[in-house]
């Protein structure tokens, strides 16, 4: 007892360094972004003004027939690649952790490639490829550039779930007399459900941004990142802003939604079910 | 006996070749979206323009003027520096951080991860868009000052300039460094560190000699990671960069827009490309296993 008395004396206060410096780099990292939601209801075209908060740069923006169909680009596009990439990414990761063969830890960095070289490399790189073969830039040209990064997106969040899963409920199913495609279907499958869902949204949520790929591969069909950066060419207006928030306030419900499908308690509520 | 061993071996042999079929679409994939265009980037860069054509030889010359025109070697070196300087910068800020999260908070630490995470996610358009306002002669800090009296015509200092563009990088490399550093400051067993204090060391012994080369593998990859991401951008630069804060990735692009010399592009994209393998290659040999994208 006078041990323990002992030692809670000596744990003397210290000052928190360590946290006011962190809440000051969570500060830094999240004021830029308060900054351009807060302009876009300023009433004044060019300062900050609180005097007049308005709501008529939204309003524009549902008037600006061009970047309404920018939008619907963007969507095409990001739901074609996020698409393919989930069909291509969940087969490659089932490759990847059942397979052996020379060269897999090769093939698994050349997978990743998309995600960590600069964006400008795939870029050039996918744009030869396409004049080489006479294919017109188009939205064809720019889906596939969105196919490059989101696929290792869904293919390394489905491995990583495979590998903590192991192969222990697959073969329990299997000597309960299950098929290899009840298998598959009745626990496989659901068991990597949500990963498939958490990855999609994240490689949705990168896809729906994209530009650095997207500005080689585009040529007059625009998706909504290049139309908002071709705006800012003449300036940041309040439909700049407007159409920011639009975006910040989607990407965060769909990093919600991640968030939720994903990690280790996603899984175990269906194994649970 | 004999039987069932057989059939044992045909199953796995079946078993496999499922998965080798799984592994067809990837296969194809990583042919048709990576080496293929990245080989023909490379055969480009032998070739020559001549006009508005692209002839068909096979010539060093593209890699040669890269080497005897200093503008661009020199560019390289100017943004070598800006990219080392944002990964500094970046880890300064994200070490702390990483060790913050991961060691001192338990009650919020998934929300406290999330929330570095989140701005990864958040359109980095928007986040560059944010910059310029901040920094803008009509931006926020500009405001502030006038508004304050301190200075009487806004400043020109903020944006347009080095520091803008390794700022903003940097601003966008912070959760590229804090996730490998997270994980590796995380998986260090607790015990270690109590074995370091009963033993008699400080809290900054028990740092410099447990926590911190524990964690050396993370810092790398994150170092890497945020270095890659800093040489190769054009955007950002071109947005916040000015004349002055101009970088490699801006001459690389103008040869496919203005310049219209795709050849040299292509020689300037693959001279990047073998910069950034090396790179790469260094994170795998001293940095974290863990993919950075991983759950």
């Amino acid at each position: 007892m006078l041990n323990v008395l002992l030692l809670k004396e000596k744990k003397k206060f210290k000052f928190p360094y360590l946290g006011i410096y962190s809440m000051l780099i969570y500060l830094f990292l999240y004021i830029p972004l308060i900054v351009v939601v807060l302009f876009s209801f300023s009433g004044t075209k060019s300062t900050v003004s609180f005097s007049s908060v308005t709501i008529k740069w939204y309003q524009e923006l549902l008037k600006n027939s061009s970047l309404l169909s920018s939008l619907l680009h963007s969507l095409q596009v990001s739901l074609t690649a996020v698409f393919i990439a989930v069909i291509i990414g969940t087969s490659g990761a089932f490759f990847i952790v059942r397979a052996n063969f020379p060269g897999k830890r090769l093939f698994i960095t050349l997978a990743q490639l998309p995600i960590i070289l600069p964006g400008i490399i795939i870029g050039i790189a996918m744009l030869i490829f396409f004049i080489n073969l006479n294919i017109p830039l188009s939205m064809f040209t720019i889906t596939m550039g969105h196919v490059s990064f989101t696929t290792p997106v869904i293919m390394f969040q489905v491995t990583s779930r495979l590998l903590r899963l192991g192969r222990t409920y697959e073969d329990a199913a299997k000597d309960l007399g299950a098929n290899p495609i009840k298998t598959l279907f009745l626990v496989t499958i659901p068991m990597i459900k949500t990963a498939i869902i958490g990855g999609a949204l994240l490689a949705f949520a990168m896809s729906f941004d994209e530009i650095i790929i997207t500005y080689f591969l585009t040529g007059s069909w625009t998706t909504l990142p290049v139309f908002i950066y071709g705006m800012m060419r003449f300036g940041l207006s309040p439909q700049v802003y407007a159409i920011s928030t639009v975006i910040l306030f989607f990407s965060l419900i769909i990093i919600f939604f991640m968030a939720r499908f994903t990690g280790t308690r996603a899984e175990e509520l269906e194994v649970k079910k | 006996m004999a039987l069932t061993k057989n059939l044992a071996k045909q199953k796995l042999k079946e078993k496999k070749q499922k998965s080798f079929i799984a592994g067809i679409p990837i296969t194809v994939w990583l042919f048709i979206i990576v080496l293929v265009p990245v080989f023909l980037m490379f055969v480009m860069s032998f070739r020559q323009k001549s006009g508005y054509e692209i002839l068909n030889v096979f010539t060093i010359s593209n890699y040669l003027e890269f080497f005897r025109n200093d503008t661009f070697w020199r560019l390289l070196l100017k943004s070598f520096r800006m990219a080392f300087m944002v990964s500094i910068s970046a880890i300064i800020t994200g070490y702390p951080l990483a060790y913050f999260v991961s060691r001192r908070l338990r009650r919020f630490r998934n929300l406290f991860y999330m929330l570095i995470i989140t701005p990864l996610w958040v359109s980095y358009l928007v986040r560059i868009i944010a910059w310029r306002t901040i920094l803008g002669n009509r931006g926020l800090i500009n405001t502030a000052l006038l508004n304050l009296g301190i200075i009487k015509e806004p400043l020109s200092i903020f944006l347009y300039n080095q520091a803008s563009v390794v700022l903003t990088l940097t601003y966008i490399a912070i959760p590229f460094v804090f996730i490998p550093l997270y994980t590796a400051l995380e998986k260090i067993p607790n015990n270690l560190i109590d074995a370091a204090r009963d033993l008699g060391a400080s809290e900054a012994r028990t740092f410099i000699n447990v926590i911190f080369p524990l964690s050396l593998p993370g810092l790398v990859t994150g170092f890497m990671l945020s270095f890659i991401i800093a040489l190769g951008d054009y955007i950002i630069p071109a947005q916040l960069g000015g004349n002055a804060g101009i970088m490699y990735g801006n001459v690389v692009w103008a040869q496919f827009g203005g310049a219209f010399n795709w050849p040299f592009g292509a020689a300037l994209g693959f001279i990047l490309f073998f910069i950034a393998a090396v790179v790469l290659v260094i994170a795998q040999i001293f940095g974290s296993k863990e993919g950075i994208f991983a759950e």
